[in-house]
């Protein structure tokens, strides 16, 4: 029974990520202290004023009872309190999915496409002035710091010219679901967007240049044209759905990341989204929040890796065997 | 219009004068500057509005003295909550606010009585009275510990609260408190018995905060905004913005882009230097420099060798000079830490206090102590003849400090001292702080720290605690001043203190920097500057008669 074995294999990852997540915080140096109390505070507090804070969130007890919560917690949908928000953590980050999954899939999406046609076209201008050209612009606006591109986008778009909004998701003075909101949540969606797909595009565009290129030396493209298909044929109908194979993994695998959040743009653009949790967990040492983010995070990883697992058969007809 | 700001600028500085010939006891004379306004031009906006947004960095959680602690958003609780007196105990001459009177009963200062306004309500509705004073005390010295707590349950701890009557409150202290009246009165922000009674968990305790302040929280979400409306019932008189709205904006540069596009109205944090410049011709902006007495310190842990022995404390000291880093890395806006902790400007700072730069003492001292370079290459070994490296750590997100600990670093390889600087994220220095796990590092330092004379003594007892061997004498002078029964005794006391840390440093300021904010002039033209909160907090938006003894003065331009 294939079926079992991967449903086995598929808890025996989901288990493993849940242990991590629940180490992961608590291996990094410091605890949630440092974030609740300044300096000048804890400067003359005992281990025992101490202990009683961190016993207002649980966190004086012994690991093992921690994790025991924490898994508890995770079959029953409680996920502790947030020492940052002061909230159910189920809530908060809950209240931050839509917005991640509206930046991320927006990027992922122009990335995917844009990266896809122009690997493509790239990959059959092979070695042309054309290919080298785009080849180094790719590779050099790609490899640009994410926050660097963000931040001129800002200046430019925002700063100098003055076209869109520079910070936030939504027009705050509007009301919710109004056309002056809608409006400001699509106008404070393009920058960041833009800076994330200028990210995510070279990677894709590389992969599809490479396995496009791959596929139109392979023989069944040389045998297609020595039958004397159309050179259009041979390429769209031969090599692309060949080369798409990648392109399609990759891009599953970034559904997956889409929950994951993207902590540098969403920082530099105050966009409410997961990334900003996780900056938020990490800076406060905030075990609950970052434990909630990272199940968010590893169900969709575990999600999209399924998903791939169950559409691949019918992109890749040899799967099927 | 020149001759009118030169007259303005003349009796504010006559003024400082004046007040520094007639000092009331327990003041050395040190005055916190005016504030000063900054822009070229200084335009005449509107000094009331409807609606104002600013730009907030720290979140405020739900806006409760337990989810605020720290001198980068106190601000934000301050528009909800009152305390006794006003504006904080950073200035010496701070006024009634819920108190109409507080008055020392017994000769040792350890029993003060305090009457409380008539007729203030919280936002509930609910009459404030002596069981909510008591009970603010009493809380804060029975449960959870936060910023404030100290000011019951350490220094000062109060053995004894009592309810006199409906509006009068007897409070009782394990030692003297002569300056009850100026510092825990002026920081102790008074809560609600009716929503706080029982709460056993108060971090986790997500309702609205309940103040008497002239803010009520209407909405909020933690990291993203907070909506403020006026009490227009406000017992000081009605606030002259209606509504304010704090929007989260953690990246510097895009909120000081959203200040400029008009995104919103004002950022609150201060200006980086070399942006001051910048937009001084700035026609939509304008800036005042206000004091936050905020402080930047090179911290020597005495809980580790070397620094556990006190002479290798002076001996960095005298090798490091401050004066150049204020001109190099912030422009020049500020003050050298040259004058030593507490802040310069602290009217209980003895005037007479500098830290030497010395740096052939500093390598007369090294010698004497072994510390040599025996293989010639210019940096010293230790006693034992190893080779000898100071580690010194910074936040990561603090580049102002790298460029500090570079020329601290330089400074001290001029008297034959190795450093190995190290910029780690700030939640794991801060564990390393806690752990005691480093010899030096580079840190700011709040008001609350810097300027609070109580938080001085704290600060030191923390020390002691946590010293591998008790520096008989520091203890002997801190005992002292916890037995000091005048305010006189208290100021001599403190700056024996002063003076003793400044000679065997653990803390060695660098530079107290000047705080520059800037906002739209267009949207709202009425702010005012107060020791400690620099421009943005609850007077700015208060009517002009109700600033009366907590806004500070201000250099006109021009002057």
């Amino acid at each position: 029974m294939p079926w079992l074995r991967t449903v086995a294999a598929y808890a025996a990852v989901f288990a493993l990520a849940l242990t991590i997540n629940f180490a992961l915080p608590r291996i990094a140096p410091g605890d949630p202290l440092s974030f609740l109390l300044p300096e000048d505070v804890l400067a003359e507090m005992t281990p025992e004023d101490e202990a009683r804070v961190l016993a207002e969130f649980g966190l004086d007890r012994p690991i093992p009872v921690q994790f025991a919560d924490y898994a508890a917690g995770i079959v029953t949908g409680d996920l502790g309190v947030s020492v940052t928000y002061g909230a159910p953590v189920w809530d908060v980050v809950i209240g931050r999915l839509p917005w991640t999954l509206l930046l991320m899939g927006w990027a992922l999406a122009l990335s995917t496409i844009l990266g896809t046609a122009l690997g493509v076209m790239a990959a059959r201008r092979r070695g042309e002035m054309g290919d080298i050209g785009a080849t180094v612009l790719v590779l050099a606006v790609g490899s640009a710091p994410v926050f660097w591109v963000a931040m001129l986008l800002i200046t430019l778009f925002a700063a100098n010219l003055g076209w869109l909004p520079s910070y936030g998701a939504v027009p705050l003075m509007a009301r919710e679901g109004s056309a002056e909101w809608i409006l400001g949540v699509a106008q404070r969606t393009i920058l960041p967007v833009t800076a994330l797909t200028i990210a995510q595009t070279a990677g894709v565009w590389l992969t599809a240049r490479a396995s496009m290129a791959v596929a139109l030396s392979r023989d069944y493209v040389t045998f297609a044209r020595a039958k004397g298909v159309p050179e259009r044929g041979v390429f769209w109908r031969h090599a692309l759905r060949n080369a798409i194979l990648p392109i399609y993994t990759n891009a599953t695998i970034g559904l997956g990341g889409l929950l994951g959040g993207a902590l540098v743009v969403e920082t530099v653009f105050s966009w409410p989204g997961i990334g900003q949790l996780v900056v938020q967990g990490v800076e406060a040492r905030d075990y609950n929040l970052l434990q909630g983010v990272f199940l968010v995070a590893t169900l969709a990883v575990i999600a999209a890796n399924l998903l791939a697992d169950l559409t691949y058969p019918l992109l890749d007809p040899r799967v099927r065997r | 219009m020149t001759l009118l700001r030169t007259l303005c600028f003349l009796s504010i500085i006559s003024a400082g004068n004046a007040a520094a010939q007639s000092l009331s006891p327990g003041e050395s004379g040190n005055q916190v500057e005016p504030a000063r306004f900054v822009s070229a031009t200084n335009n005449n906006g509107p000094t009331e509005a409807d609606r104002l947004t600013l730009g907030m960095w720290v979140t405020a959680g739900n806006v409760t003295t337990y989810t605020i602690g720290n001198s980068w958003n106190d601000w934000v609780l301050w528009l909800v909550y009152d305390k006794l007196r006003e504006p904080s105990p950073y200035v010496g001459n701070s006024q009634d606010w819920l108190a109409t009177r507080i008055e020392q009963i017994s000769d040792d200062a350890r029993v003060w009585e305090i009457e409380l306004r008539e007729g203030v309500r919280w936002h509930d509705g609910r009459p404030f009275t002596a069981e909510d004073v008591a009970f603010t005390f009493e809380y804060y010295r029975e449960g959870p510990p936060n910023r404030w707590t100290h000011h019951a349950s350490s220094v000062p701890r109060m053995v004894g609260i009592e309810v006199v009557d409906e509006m009068t409150v007897r409070l009782t202290a394990e030692n003297p408190m002569p300056n009850f009246d100026r510092i825990t009165a002026a920081d102790l922000p008074i809560i609600q018995r009716a929503q706080w009674e029982g709460v056993e968990a108060p971090r986790e305790f997500a309702e609205i905060g309940i103040g008497t302040g002239p803010y009520r929280l209407v909405e909020y979400e933690a990291d993203r905004f907070y909506r403020f409306e006026a009490n227009d019932d406000y017992w000081r008189g009605a606030p002259v913005v209606k509504n304010l709205d704090l929007v989260m904006i953690k990246d510097p540069q895009t909120m000081f882009t959203a200040l400029k596009t008009g995104e919103i109205d004002g950022a609150a944090r201060p200006v980086p230097p070399e942006l001051v410049l910048e937009w001084q011709d700035e026609p939509d902006l304008e800036m005042i420099s206000a004091p936050t007495l905020w402080g930047a310190w090179l911290h020597l842990n005495e809980q580790v060798p070397p620094f556990d022995d006190r002479d290798l404390r002076r001996a960095v000291t005298l090798a490091v000079d401050p004066a150049p880093m204020l001109d190099r890395i912030m422009l020049g806006q500020g003050k050298p830490g040259t004058h030593a902790w507490p802040h310069v400007d602290s009217f209980w700072t003895d005037p007479d206090l500098t830290a030497p730069y010395d740096p052939a003492e500093a390598a007369g001292i090294l010698e004497a102590k072994g510390y040599i370079d025996t293989d010639g290459d210019g940096m010293r070994e230790g006693p034992d003849g190893t080779a000898f490296t100071l580690d010194m750590k910074i936040a990561s997100n603090q580049p102002l400090f790298l460029r500090a600990a570079e020329m601290v670093s330089a400074q001290l390889a001029e008297v034959g001292l190795r450093t190995d600087v190290e910029s780690i994220d700030p939640a794991s220095l801060a564990a390393l702080w806690r752990g005691g796990d480093f010899q030096m590092r580079i840190a700011d330092i709040t008001p609350h720290g810097i300027a609070d004379q109580d938080m001085m003594i704290i600060l030191y007892r923390g020390d002691i605690r946590r010293e591998p061997t008790v520096d008989e004498e520091k203890a002997e002078i801190v005992e002292r001043w916890l037995a000091a029964e005048t305010r006189e005794d208290r100021l001599a006391v403190s700056y024996e203190l002063q003076r003793y840390q400044t000679e065997y440093p653990n803390r060695v300021m660098l530079w107290y920097p000047e705080s520059t904010f800037a906002y739209r002039w267009e949207a709202f033209d009425n702010y005012v500057p107060s020791a400690g909160y620099g421009i943005f907090h609850k007077y700015s938006f208060l009517p002009e008669s109700a600033r009366e003894g907590v806004a500070d003065p201000m250099i006109p331009p021009g002057n």
